[in-house]
């Protein structure tokens, strides 16, 4: 097992490097300074200059790319030049936040649709079954845009239920946990949906196998077979999707973050892109990437502690 | 009996996932700072378009930190809140220009710094100024100062500026525009020579309490301030750069003002919520039609000026604006000195006078161009407008949106060739508090930076030297409405509108903005018997 998680932690990291290489070419590649986008006609060529030299971008593209990674491997993100502060201060403040949003989102979504799909097989053809399926598309089919703005104006506007933008008071769970509902729910609704219906199709399958006949020859209660035998099964491709999906996730998280007024990586980053702020928009890039690919090493080291047959195959 | 095998292990399983997952995330919630929300006890809750980069006088690089600015510091002078760019003393109790280059000031004693550092001096003054173009710092507003040297202190609250040569802007612009805040030379010193979201020390009206990044900057009354009363405990700015937004949480109840997009007006009007007031307040945009002279398809005179009167300004501004907005007659906003009356090419335009130019010039139709525009709802409507009146005079338009990094570096010369390509552009800024700033941006030093349709004209530059070299006002009214002219002959510049800023205000507040649209937070009132 610990080889197994050592050789994907090392494949994390080269992809973690070439992800942020990739990125780094292609933002300076886009047309636009930030001189001339933040300060306008006051952006003399002498003012250019002098930020172009403090931002390093008076360098060949190859020399900024080696000192991005020198000063990185000295945990030095670089310094926003128009407020003078520590880029990974700025980036280490607003990640929490779309990290608390995006597993708020992705929790929720698997604790509703993981048992409304594994219910929906075992109960499969049902009035309920079809229900859940007829729910389900109709989630996955509906932007997750569309589904934020309803909840704003239904749940917000209309019945003040729940604040409409912030992220609530610091050590106030309670707060915290009303600003969240909304915006996680913009983001995690459709995969109630793509949940169920990757639980449901695993579920029916699963069942089918020789393991669970022999369990019921057993006497085995459904539930214990269900539980302790089915779904465990049945449930690992969900949780190399919910992997995924957080990427997925990690760019929708940037729409609920404007629309809900939700401090964010996904805003410093928006806000970084539009005004070519580069050590911003690559210090959250970094994280964002590092968030993602430490996700999908979860979720592979998961697969592999609950099916051996993973890590088996991995080592053959 | 369970038969204990791999799968149904118990050293991992669902629940210790799920139980692992939902502990983390309560950890990190937990560990995140927030803020209080919408405890409305003597607050005023208020949008900003953007979020602050620093507050630091010579650094603000934004009019979102110039409102916060303007609540927590004192300038020798501000301008008054009756829509106008006019000036009132603020911790100056004299101030006037001896000369040209000469301005003396006096301040009121007894003003203090808050955190300690003390009573605001001349010495202060002079710290304030002067490092506003210390060459060491290299402050993005440097800019601002114009030609100013230095401050002579003659006692303790009294001093004297000078300017090497004469800037009729330097009032408006460097004194009462916010670079020139007077901070405490102590308290910056301690900073450390500079400071970014955090101010050491306030003298305003409020001081600042705190500041969340990306969420908002919280002000709260000064209680050792000895000016004009004001009105609130607290004020919440929040950053929020999606204008929907702020209309959604206006509507949700969270804030007491905010700024709302044009097309949101007739919405508002329908469906004002019960305790609300819709308000249009002048935006102070310089919105134009602008036309490369150098590219080939556009270097006669009389096909710039056929696409000048073919283009119906009234119809744009409807279109874009709602009717809101009027055609605007030049850069120089109504209101301000130089600004125009009328201008030469009517809004309305005529399709006919340019229907006969184009035949003048010989151009076979359809003529096509294309049109570069900022990716912007507002501006993209307005361009459409732009597309079809010429398609009535046969030039067929192709506009090609880009955001707005991008767009910006489409004329310029340091980015690439691609100035040369450019035939249209609908283009806009925000001017300032003098028409020096709105038309600076035109001489022919500018070409290829900002003066994206190489507009050069000898007398035009001339002028502009004189209008800023002056402080007789007449006289510089007489020549900035003469450049404007010159401008609009020359056929690069087809003027659209100065814009509009509606903001949705509860009823019980009593809102004041600069003739930019740019909040006055201090002067901002309780509606009379509200509080």
């Amino acid at each position: 097992m610990l080889e197994y998680v050592i050789r994907r932690s090392g494949l994390a990291l080269v992809i973690l490097l070439l992800a942020v290489t990739l990125l780094f070419a292609m933002i300076h590649m886009m047309p636009g300074d930030p001189a001339s986008i933040l300060l306008g006609p006051k952006a003399s060529p002498e003012l250019k200059a002098a930020l172009n030299q403090r931002m390093g971008l008076d360098q060949p593209l190859l020399v900024q790319l080696a000192r991005f990674y020198a000063d990185l491997a000295q945990g030095d993100l670089g310094t926003d030049v128009f407020s003078n502060r520590p880029v990974l201060e700025m980036v280490l403040e607003q990640l929490p936040y779309t990290i608390v949003l995006v597993l708020a989102a992705i929790g929720g979504a698997s604790l509703v649709g993981i048992p409304l799909g594994c219910y929906s097989a075992i109960r499969h053809n049902s009035l309920l079954d079809r229900l859940v399926g007829v729910m389900s598309v109709a989630f996955i089919a509906i932007p997750s845009f569309v589904i934020a703005l309803y909840l704003l104006l239904l749940l917000s506007v209309k019945w003040r239920w729940f604040p409409a933008m912030g992220a609530g008071d610091s050590g106030d769970i309670v707060d915290q946990a009303r600003h969240l509902v909304l915006p996680a729910l913009a983001l995690g609704l459709g995969w109630v949906g793509y949940i169920a219906r990757l639980v449901r199709t695993s579920m029916l399958e699963v069942m089918e196998e020789n393991h669970i006949r022999t369990a019921r020859a057993f006497g085995l209660s459904e539930r214990t077979i269900i539980v302790h035998y089915a779904l465990r099964i049945a449930v690992l491709p969900t949780v190399t999707i919910l992997g995924l999906g957080i990427g997925t996730m990690l760019s929708g998280a940037l729409f609920a973050e404007i629309v809900f007024s939700r401090p964010g990586i996904g805003k410093l980053l928006h806000e970084g892109v539009l005004t070519r702020n580069y050590p911003v928009v690559m210090g959250s890039v970094l994280m964002t990437t590092a968030f993602f690919v430490l996700c999908t090493l979860i979720s592979d080291v998961i697969n592999a502690m609950l099916d051996p047959r993973v890590r088996d195959g991995e080592s053959s | 009996m369970v038969v204990e095998t791999p799968l149904n292990s118990r050293r991992f399983n669902r629940r210790v996932f799920l139980r692992g997952t939902t502990l983390a995330g309560l950890s990190l919630a937990g560990a995140i700072p927030g803020i209080s929300w919408a405890v409305r006890n003597n607050q005023l809750h208020i949008r900003n378009y953007t979020d602050v980069s620093s507050l630091d006088p010579p650094f603000m690089i934004s009019g979102a930190e110039g409102v916060i600015a303007n609540a927590i510091y004192q300038s020798l002078l501000q301008f008054r809140s009756d829509g106008t760019w006019n000036t009132q003393l603020d911790a100056a109790e004299y101030f006037a220009e001896i000369d040209a280059t000469h301005y003396a000031f006096r301040l009121r004693p007894g003003q203090m710094f808050s955190n300690g550092f003390g009573e605001l001096t001349a010495d202060d003054v002079k710290f304030s100024l002067e490092r506003a173009i210390d060459p060491t710092l290299n402050a993005l507003n440097a800019e601002d100062m114009g030609p100013f040297s230095h401050v002579e202190v003659q006692d303790r609250y009294s001093g004297t500026i000078v300017l090497h040569s004469p800037y009729a802007a330097f009032v408006p612009v460097a004194i009462a525009g916010g670079t020139a805040a007077i901070m405490s030379r102590k308290a910056v010193s301690a900073a450390g020579g500079r400071f970014g979201t955090e101010p050491p020390c306030c003298s305003g009206p409020y001081l600042f309490r705190e500041w969340r990044a990306q969420r908002k900057t919280v002000l709260e009354r000064n209680p050792d301030w000895s000016g004009p009363a004001v009105a609130f405990d607290e004020i919440h700015v929040y950053a929020m750069s999606d204008v929907k937004a702020s209309e959604t949480a206006f509507e949700a109840g969270q804030l007491d003002c905010a700024e709302i997009s044009v097309e949101s007006t007739a919405h508002f009007r329908k469906n004002m919520p019960p305790d609300s007031k819709l308000k249009i307040y002048p935006s102070g945009r310089n919105y134009w039609l602008g036309m490369n002279q150098s590219n080939p398809a556009l270097q006669d005179i009389r096909v710039r000026q056929a696409i000048q009167w073919g283009v119906d300004v009234n119809a744009v501004v409807e279109a874009a604006w709602f009717g809101l907005a009027q055609p605007s007659t030049g850069p120089v906003p109504a209101g301000m000195l130089g600004h125009r009356p009328s201008s030469h090419v009517p809004p309305a335009g005529d399709p006919a006078r340019a229907k006969a130019l184009l035949v003048e010039a010989g151009i076979s139709l359809p003529l096509r161009l294309r049109l570069d525009v900022n990716n912007d709802a507002l501006e993209l409507t307005a361009v459409q407008v732009i597309q079809w009146s010429l398609k009535k005079i046969g030039i067929e338009v192709d506009i090609r949106a880009q955001d707005n990094g991008t767009f910006l570096s489409i004329g310029r010369e340091d980015a690439g060739d691609q100035w040369q390509d450019i035939q249209l552009f609908f283009q806009s800024f925000v001017g300032g508090a003098d028409p020096y700033y709105s038309l600076v941006w035109f001489v022919s030093e500018q070409m290829g930076r900002w003066n994206w349709e190489r507009f050069s004209n000898e007398e035009f530059d001339l002028l502009n030297d004189k209008a800023i070299a002056t402080t007789v006002q007449v006289e510089r009214d007489t020549f900035y409405r003469r450049m404007q002219d010159i401008m609009e002959d020359s056929g690069c510049y087809r003027f659209v509108t100065n814009g509009v800023m509606p903001q949705i205000i509860r009823n019980t507040i009593q809102p004041a903005f600069q003739p930019d649209g740019y909040a006055l937070l201090r002067d901002f009132q309780p509606t009379k018997g509200e509080v």
